[in-house]
């Protein structure tokens, strides 16, 4: 059972990290989703929502081929770590970030639009710059988005298999996430360590959704969770 | 430094076109009126640097606020311009108190300007008891006066003010607006000032402008327009008879009675009626008249206007 356990908290720990580095970086991108008038808009909607449609293998498949040590971007990261970001924790923290953009991303961006503009123009006119708009209307009015975010990115990294199951492989302790214990246990023929921890998912993933439909109080949709 | 405010240029709509070649001394609160949809509050958005699309020049006080020329393009952005504007429809923060809108504008306020202080305010427009209260559950008359302390506390340089008291009872109003005269009279900080209503006007006002569908139709001393402002007709038939109308609302306030005409509604001075007279109305010369401009219903909530 201490596998287990070991696996519980390594699967809370990379949700954990891949939520708290996707909300900054998450944040100015769905400001600039809402408000800008660029043309090059959709375009970079249609790259953000692709994890929603990729199948997962597909993702962890051309992580594994850019992260590995041989290559450029891996290979600045052996260098400056010393350690290959592919089977790594910190590979899978990257892998998540992609795979959970989306689900980061949409919330905030219907938040900000549903600012309104009348109210940043009342703003700007008590003195209000661009990034004091940003800061102290846009954010406090997106409360609920940054909620509704935080729990999907929390509940779809804790899902994850496919990403992970390619680039980062079962090493217990760096990569043995929850999805893949499971994975192990029904390969050994183990069916009740597998229910025990399935079971576990089954009500996390209803309580996070519950939370969200809850106190977010929004209809969010969820395409594949 | 001459306070003056100069605008000259044009703004295009699909529906709509404003031609703008203004030269407003701002010594003394200027009014601005004229029926819905003639582009009063279009007017303010352009003074306030909320209208992008404006193509001319604009200078207030000698600083160059917008200019699209060529060689000279300028535009200084609406956060830069310490503009103070409370809007028709309120537009307070959402999700914040009154005091935290309140704070918000002091925090942002400029140097100098209006000294008025937030007890100052707090007690001129009844805010007292609303301080702590959620924006959203207040009522038209309430938002519009948080709206116009908000205003105020910025400390604006030059003060927009569009309509900001057609929601509230005729008692109120008529305190307020005693209030503000004193405000002021007391440290002359531009104002410009929009309404329907004569007696604000009257009060506050010594020059009068008046648009009509996008430009300026006439301007002046605002006692002197405005009593021009009288086109009802009550029986005699030796005028020319434009149209016939019924009268709405009567004894609002005290000068005025609202009609409802084909075409809409328009205001008269004409005491001695009660709602649901017919009167005729007949057309007064375009020069000296006021006429033809819709009242903002005087009740408790919200109505925008598109213009």
């Amino acid at each position: 059972m201490t596998g287990d356990v070991q696996a519980i908290w390594l699967t809370g720990l990379l949700a954990l990290v891949t939520t708290l580095l996707l909300m900054p970086l998450a944040t100015p991108l769905a400001w600039w989703l809402a408000r800008s008038p660029s043309r090059a808009k959709s375009a970079i909607e249609a790259v953000v929502a692709m994890p929603l449609v990729l199948p997962p293998t597909v993702l962890g498949f051309y992580l594994l081929v850019i992260l590995n040590p041989d290559t450029f971007l891996g290979g600045l990261w052996v260098s400056a770590t010393g350690e290959a970001l592919t089977f790594s924790f910190a590979g899978l923290v990257i892998a998540s970030m992609i795979y959970s953009l989306p689900f980061m991303v949409q919330p905030l961006h219907s938040a900000f639009r549903a600012v309104p503009e009348s109210v940043m123009e009342a703003a700007a006119t008590l003195g209000a710059s661009p990034r004091d708009r940003f800061f102290n209307v846009g954010i406090p009015l997106a409360r609920r988005g940054f909620l509704t975010g935080a729990v999907l990115t929390f509940a779809h990294t804790v899902g994850e298999f496919g990403v992970v199951l390619m680039m980062g492989g079962n090493i217990p302790g760096e990569t043995r996430v929850l999805s893949i214990a499971i994975y192990e246990h029904v390969e050994t023929l183990n069916y009740d360590a597998a229910h025990s921890l399935a079971l576990g998912l089954l009500c996390f993933a209803f309580l996070s959704l519950w939370l969200v439909y809850r106190f977010a109080g929004e209809r969010v949709e969820v395409i594949r969770g | 430094m001459s306070r003056r405010l100069v605008i000259e240029g044009q703004l295009e709509r699909a529906d709509f076109a404003l031609q703008l070649a203004l030269d407003i001394e701002l010594s003394s609160p200027v009014g601005l009126m004229g029926a819905t949809g003639a582009g009063k509050t279009t007017l303010l958005r352009v003074i306030a640097g909320l209208e992008p699309s404006f193509r001319g020049r604009i200078t207030f006080c000698d600083e160059v606020w917008s200019d699209t020329g060529d060689a000279s393009a300028r535009f200084v952005p609406p956060h830069q311009r310490g503009v103070g504007v409370a809007f028709q429809d309120s537009r307070l923060l959402p999700a914040r108190t009154v005091r935290g809108n309140l704070l918000f504008a002091m925090r942002r306020a400029r140097e100098g300007g209006l000294t008025v202080t937030f007890e100052d305010v707090v007690q001129g427009l009844y805010l007292a008891n609303l301080l702590d209260q959620p924006t959203e559950s207040l009522s038209g008359g309430e938002r519009q006066r948080v709206a116009l302390a908000r205003a105020l506390l910025f400390k604006p340089r030059f003060l927009l003010l569009d309509e900001p008291l057609s929601a509230n009872d005729t008692e109120r109003r008529l305190t307020m607006l005693a209030q503000l005269d004193t405000w002021f009279s007391s440290e002359p900080i531009p104002v410009l000032y929009v309404s329907h209503a004569q007696e604000e006007l009257r009060r506050l006002t010594q020059q009068l402008i008046i648009m009509e569908q996008g430009a300026v139709r006439s301007r002046g001393a605002t006692e002197a327009l405005l009593n021009g402002v009288t086109d009802v007709d009550g029986e005699s038939s030796d005028h020319s008879v434009d149209e016939e109308a019924i009268v709405l609302v009567a004894g609002g306030d005290q000068l005025s009675v609202v009609l409802q005409r084909a075409a809409g509604t328009a205001l008269a001075e004409q005491p001695d009626l009660a709602p649901g007279d017919r009167v005729l109305i007949r057309r007064v010369p375009p020069d000296i008249s006021g006429r033809d401009f819709t009242l903002q219903p005087q009740s408790d909530k919200d109505e925008s206007e598109t213009d």
